[in-house]
């Protein structure tokens, strides 16, 4: 992997950072925020070579941090569960419920690559499963959506239709923030409270699909409550990790 | 070795922003304005090199312990590379492919220069609140 991140750099900065840059890749292990930050600053080092730094210079910016993190985390908490309550109050005009739902799940994804830059450190192989497992079951999420409306209920594959795609995507999204949470919890990397929360209510979103699905259309409130309450951690756990980067007095007091 | 965390943490907090008083009037600006969005981490580098050389692992993990914030690599290298070419930094002959970098004595100055504004909007801000500074 740390071969392949090089290569994204301009040649030019290869030869003058490259060998250190790939020592320093290889001090420890490369969780999502890292390669993310990597990506970006590949992106920059085009840019910059090129001499079109002033622009990405002076723009204002922001690195991948605990900010950006929460604030997906939070953004995506709230659009999945905007995204499900609109389609399940006017099901007939589902449209903005799903866009919106589709927004929150990308958002998802980027809360989860901000908040994991100090998991990866001890638990590498959980965190990225914990990132894998919502990208690809956003993708499926959206395969499905997408079979919907263009065939629907019209099996794809053997008995399963859209829908099904669709729940197997969310399933594995919902298994990816039980993960997140239990190596966010491990870690301490950000408040054990959210993590205990997002790792809860996840755990309910699991088990209640599980159980609504084997129980067929009888379990309705079952079932709602298995949509809704993932999207609750991770409101919680955005809003902490914000106030987590949030300035405090704490340093000032602590220096008195 | 290692950074204070105390006295990271506030550059970390008021390095976002420097209060300069023109004409009797407050004016924002941000430290090391050409630096941009890399600013910030610029300041977390000069501040780390400070107690002497270190190379990019043991910035990071130095900024990181200090600030409790997380300093990605590529943001690192981003900024590095901008302090070098501006001649705040210099690089060191490689050990073990790591290099090491220290502060110039312009980068000494520069830093210097930023954490004298930072400390007196730090006091300002303070004096507002009816504390005394330390």
């Amino acid at each position: 992997m740390i071969a392949l991140l090089l290569r994204l750099y301009p040649a030019r900065w290869r030869t003058r950072y490259g060998d250190e840059f790939a020592a320093l890749l290889a001090e420890r292990p490369l969780g999502p925020f890292d390669v993310a930050d990597v990506l970006l600053g590949a992106f920059d080092a085009h840019l910059h070579l090129r001499g079109l730094g002033s622009w990405s210079e002076h723009r204002r910016g922001f690195p991948m941090s605990l900010r950006i993190g929460g604030l997906a985390a939070f953004a995506g908490g709230a659009l999945v569960l905007t995204g499900w309550v609109w389609s399940g109050l006017d099901p007939a005009e589902s449209d903005p419920g799903i866009w919106l739902y589709m927004a929150g799940t990308i958002a998802l994804l980027v809360g989860l690559t901000g908040l994991t830059a100090f998991q990866a450190r001890t638990h590498p192989a959980l965190v990225w499963a914990a990132f894998l497992l919502p990208a690809v079951g956003g993708a499926v999420e959206t395969f499905g959506i997408i079979a919907m409306a263009v065939f629907p209920d019209r099996p794809l594959v053997g008995d399963w239709a859209g829908w099904s795609f669709f729940i197997v995507g969310l399933l594995a999204t919902i298994a990816g923030s039980v993960l997140f949470a239990i190596a966010t919890y491990r870690t301490g990397a950000l408040p054990r409270t959210g993590a205990a929360i997002l790792g809860i209510t996840s755990a309910i979103s699991l088990i209640s699909l599980l159980v609504a699905f084997g129980l067929g259309g009888e379990a309705q409130p079952i079932l709602i409550a298995g949509f809704l309450a993932f999207t609750v951690g991770w409101i919680v756990l955005g809003l902490q990790a914000i106030r987590l980067d949030r300035p405090s007095i704490q340093p000032a007091a602590g220096a008195a | 070795m290692g950074l204070d965390r105390v006295a990271l943490q506030t550059v970390y907090i008021a390095s976002r922003y420097i209060v300069k008083r023109k004409k009797g009037h407050l004016a924002m600006v941000t430290p090391l304005p050409e630096l941009g969005r890399f600013a910030e981490p610029a300041l977390l580098i000069l501040v780390s090199l400070s107690d002497g050389p270190k190379h990019g692992y043991a910035i990071m993990a130095d900024v990181e312990q200090g600030t409790g914030r997380p300093m990605g690599p590529g943001t690192l290298y981003a900024a590095l590379a901008r302090l070098e070419e501006r001649g705040f930094v210099e690089a060191l002959p490689p050990v073990d492919r790591r290099r090491p970098y220290r502060l110039t004595a312009l980068g000494a100055t520069t830093v210097a220069e930023q954490l004298r504004e930072l400390s007196a909007f730090a006091e300002l801000g303070l004096r507002r609140l009816g504390q005394s500074p330390g």
